[in-house]
């Protein structure tokens, strides 16, 4: 006993040292657990440091690298590839991996029919007639045909809300049937003119179509669709996934791809992707600077300056100027609770509108690179005829007016009066209050208009609670900065946001966040969605007519556009999508980014 | 020792590990927060989920998770739950597991921890041993004060100042990560290198923040014995300054720092975690900050529940093993 305890100490540093091994296995992958009965379907990965060793190299020159998806540096998705499971996001990779029926760019404002070949609504858009294109394969060999077209609805309508898009496509579809090989017949529950929008890929909104013979009899909910020995996933795409671990994706471009074998577009250059994490701004500003990365997330407009002058390869999509990006689709209002007093009354709420000056926020929150928001739309090409459709309104509600004497008489309308010091008070002789929600994210640009309401004589109290989202979506709240998911082509989606119920569309309808509601508003809309996209004269005249109900009654007041402001470099890369060349938006995050992928040149031929 | 003390600390073991796994339920849900409305509402609010149909997703997974039970049923299923070790599914990644999501994670830990926990206190041991040794030179004692004032500091603070000087400001190690970005993970002597490199800055903030409290506890021991009527024999019978050093001061004085090894385990493994989060470690530590961001209760859960077992038994081990360890000491009555 007295040997083995004089021994002890000694055998402590090999313990050590055989931890230390442990750790150093553990880092170059540890063997998957064995799966429960329960997911039997799901695959078991392989080891990402065996998947790791079998990858070729490939040069630099021929490797896009870009920052995209994860927590806290890590990619935390790396082993699911079903886009439908509740835990995935499709902005992770999803996007270039799964294929759509259609593209479509509002920046180019141009449809690009890409698994479809053609589609046609019947006269009162009950049934949608899907023609797929012929001779496309996927990537397991087993070719693609309107089956799996079919299936994929079919399997969205009967999941719903279980899945991702379930909702979406159950509301509207009543079957979809594979007539032969290259039709599908989607049958409506009620017209659904918008069904073929809905499903093309566009930022952040479109249907993945998935392979019937991969994702038949699996459990969508814990299905992975991951296996890299098996060749998993299965997709119609350009790229295949080779290594998938926490630290990074590799794609790695298929011997052949259907739409270079048609013509359609050429094979993408780079022959890999790696995507990397998402890294703090500064990291992102540095490995974009050493050309350790071509791509990134956006960045705030000041970290631009230092990078342009420390790599002059690295651009944006305006250049290497203000607003150094693109507009995005989700421009930020000030939401107001409008379900509560005081601000249930909207004269109230035009005071707040007209106590902003919105250009000194642009200047100030935004370091100049923004633009003022008018409605809670983004002016895309498309939709500029609905903004000006409604000008005269405009100008009668103009929503960018700075007029603090107009926003005092509203108040004093208001029953509010302005005591010595120069602050609002109610007629019980309390002050007006506004407690706002400043996400951090939008904390440059809100603590401005706090501060703006503030030298108006109104208390702002503004703060990010850790339950912002629970409380904003319950109508738990006063006022919150926050953008709108809304249309980028066509003014239904925008509308939408505000309605309190609808005839048209059968169940949920989307987040109505500040609690208005107004009966004709709803009926206008529901009018709106049964008129097809392209009667332009009638969307034209309904939507002057909503806004005729919206603008007077301010739900939310717009702020500012949103632009994504990503740095793109060419080093190794050229032709990204730019203000002169708009074929697209830029992100790498969203559904169109193939496009992207598949236009980019490399420099070293 | 008596069998019935076993029984009773073990069973002081498991009311400890109760206590903690129902704190450890309770105290995520009293935010209130909905963990499933979070994850689709900040996906949204980065345009990757629509805003259709949430509310019916919502409603769907809280059936799924049994979020929508009362409160005391989740409770009763977590506690069956727990003492079969499954910890459910991750919220905010469904359908990984949390044990899958731990397995991941906890070799990043262990090697990080075990090894600047083992380093620390060896190095801290045997320094203290010298501070408190009267023939030691004198510019040894002058290290005495520097690691007490390192020891005062907290591992992240710590961090945070390395972080600044080794890594931004003379850009000699790297800011985080537990390898080079991009690196493929192949087992050779290169991504080994690579390994070491960018544990180096983590493992100091923990390895020199613990080394002054260690040295402390020992360089008092040291002191303490050298007044014991054996060192004063040993000494008296002409035994050698190494043999008195290491057989007769040291070997006496070190107990007390073996039951310190067991109270340091609980501080360690908590500023751990901010140093994985300071350095993007992706160990535990960081899955725990990411699980209490995304409010994923079932990680959170399985992390910190993991944690209790591992510090309580630790602490039950040494208790059971210190009779071993040193024979004056009996739990007979």
């Amino acid at each position: 006993m007295i040997i083995q305890r004089r021994k002890l100490p000694s055998r402590l540093p090999m313990l050590a040292l055989l931890l230390l091994l442990a750790w150093v296995m553990a880092a170059c992958g540890t063997p998957p657990a064995p799966q429960p009965a329960g997911d039997a379907q799901t695959a078991a990965p392989a080891a990402p440091a065996e998947a790791a060793a079998s990858l070729k190299e490939v040069p630099r020159n021929r490797t896009f690298k870009m920052m995209r998806g994860g927590v806290s540096g890590q990619h935390v998705d790396y082993e699911l590839w079903n886009p439908y499971a509740i835990g995935s996001n499709h902005q992770n990779g999803a996007n270039i991996m799964y294929e759509p029926l259609a593209f479509y760019s509002a920046f180019a404002d141009k449809e690009t029919m890409w698994l479809a070949e053609s589609y046609e609504y019947n006269a009162d858009a009950t049934e949608l007639t899907i023609k797929t294109r012929q001779g496309i394969k996927w990537s397991d060999g087993q070719p693609f045909s309107a089956e799996d077209v079919a299936f994929t609805f079919e399997s969205l309508k009967e999941l719903g809300a279980k899945v991702r898009w379930g909702v979406d496509v159950q509301q509207f579809v009543d079957s979809a049937t594979a007539v032969d090989e290259k039709t599908v017949l989607v049958k409506f529950k009620v017209p659904a003119p918008r069904f073929f929008n809905l499903v093309s890929y566009k930022f952040d909104i479109g249907v993945y179509i998935v392979p019937k013979h991969i994702f038949e009899g699996q459990d969508w909910t814990t299905f992975k669709a991951f296996d890299i020995a098996k060749g998993w996933p299965v997709t119609t795409g350009p790229f295949k996934v080779v290594a998938s671990s926490a630290e990074q994706k590799i794609y790695d471009r298929r011997d052949s791809w259907w739409a270079a074998d048609q013509g359609l577009v050429h094979m993408p250059e780079m022959e890999r992707i790696v995507q990397l994490p998402d890294a703090q701004e500064q990291q992102q500003a540095q490995a974009l600077i050493t050309n350790e990365i071509d791509m990134g997330f956006t960045l705030d407009p000041a970290t631009f300056t230092t990078i342009f002058e420390q790599n002059p390869k690295i651009t944006t999509h305006a250049g290497r100027k203000a607003p150094f990006g693109y507009l995005d689709w989700w421009p930020v209002s000030m939401y107001v609770n409008t379900s509560a007093p005081p601000f249930d009354n909207p004269d109230v709420r035009w005071a707040l509108s007209l106590f902003i000056n919105r250009p000194q926020v642009v200047e100030v929150g935004w370091s100049g690179a923004n633009t003022v928001s008018r409605l809670p739309m983004p002016p895309y090409p498309p939709l500029k005829r609905y903004f000006d459709a409604s000008e005269d309104l405009l100008k009668q509600y103009n929503t960018s007016e700075f007029n603090p004497d107009k926003a005092n008489a509203l108040l004093k309308k208001a029953g509010f009066t302005k005591n010595g010091e120069g602050k609002w008070m109610n007629a019980k002789g309390e002050p007006l209050k506004l407690d706002v929600f400043v996400p951090a994210f939008l904390n440059s640009m809100g603590l401005v208009v706090v501060q703006q309401l503030k030298e108006q004589g109104i208390e702002v109290n503004p703060s990010d609670p850790p339950d912002f989202n629970d409380r904003f979506t319950k109508g738990d709240y006063q006022a919150a900065f926050y953008g709108h998911g809304g249309s980028v082509n066509d003014p239904y989606f925008t509308l939408n946001l505000y309605t309190s119920s609808s005839k048209a569309v059968p169940g949920d309808h989307q987040a109505n966040f500040s609690r208005w509601s107004n009966a004709e508003y709803d009926k206008i809309v529901d009018e709106v969605y049964v008129t097809p996209m392209n009667d332009y004269p009638k969307l034209e005249k309904l939507f002057h007519d909503a806004m005729a109900i919206w603008l007077p009654a301010l739900p939310d007041i717009p702020l500012t556009e949103l632009y994504h402001r990503i740095g793109y470099n060419e080093t190794y890369w050229t032709n990204w999508p730019t203000a002169e060349n708009p074929y697209v938006n830029g992100a790498s995050w969203h559904l169109t980014f193939e496009m992207v992928l598949w236009n980019l040149k490399a420099v070293e031929k | 020792m008596r069998f019935n003390y076993i029984i009773r600390r073990i069973g002081f073991f498991l009311i400890i590990i109760w206590l903690a796994a129902s704190v450890n339920f309770f105290l995520p849900r009293l935010s209130g927060q909905d963990p499933i409305r979070e994850k689709l509402m900040r996906e949204a609010m980065i345009g990757g989920a629509t805003q259709t149909g949430m509310e019916q997703i919502i409603k769907t997974y809280e059936v799924k998770f049994g979020l929508n039970r009362p409160l005391y049923l989740q409770y009763f299923s977590y506690l069956g739950d727990v003492a079969r070790g499954d910890f459910n599914y991750s919220i905010a990644h469904y359908p990984t597991r949390v044990i899958d999501m731990l397995r991941d994670a906890l070799p990043w830990t262990v090697g990080l921890l075990s090894v600047s926990f083992l380093i620390s206190f060896f190095v801290g041991t045997f320094l203290g041993a010298l501070f408190g040794w009267p023939r030691t030179p004198r510019y040894i004692q002058w290290l005495f004060g520097p690691l007490l004032s390192l020891n005062a500091i907290p591992y992240f603070l710590l961090g945070l100042v390395m972080l600044y000087l080794f890594s931004f400001a003379v850009k000699w190690l790297p800011s985080g990560g537990g390898y080079e970005r991009g690196t493929l993970p192949i087992l050779n002597l290169k991504f080994l290198l690579d390994l070491a490199y960018h544990a180096i800055l983590p493992a100091l903030s923990i390895l020199l923040a613990q080394i002054g409290g260690w040295a402390l506890g020992m360089r008092a021991m040291m002191v303490t014995t050298q007044g014991e009527d054996y060192m004063i024999f040993a000494d008296a019978k002409g035994l050698s300054e190494r043999t008195l050093f290491l057989r007769y001061a040291m070997r006496n004085a070190i107990l007390p720092q073996v039951t310190g090894m067991a109270l340091v385990l609980g501080q360690l493994i908590s500023g751990a975690v901010l140093v994985e989060v300071v350095f993007q470690y992706p160990g535990i530590g960081s899955l725990l900050w990411r699980a209490i961001r995304e409010t994923d209760y079932f990680v959170v859960q399985g992390v910190v529940f993991f944690s209790i077992v591992t510090i309580g038994l630790a602490t039950l081990l040494l208790d059971l093993l210190y009779p071993v360890l040193d024979p004056r000491i009996s739990y007979e009555k």
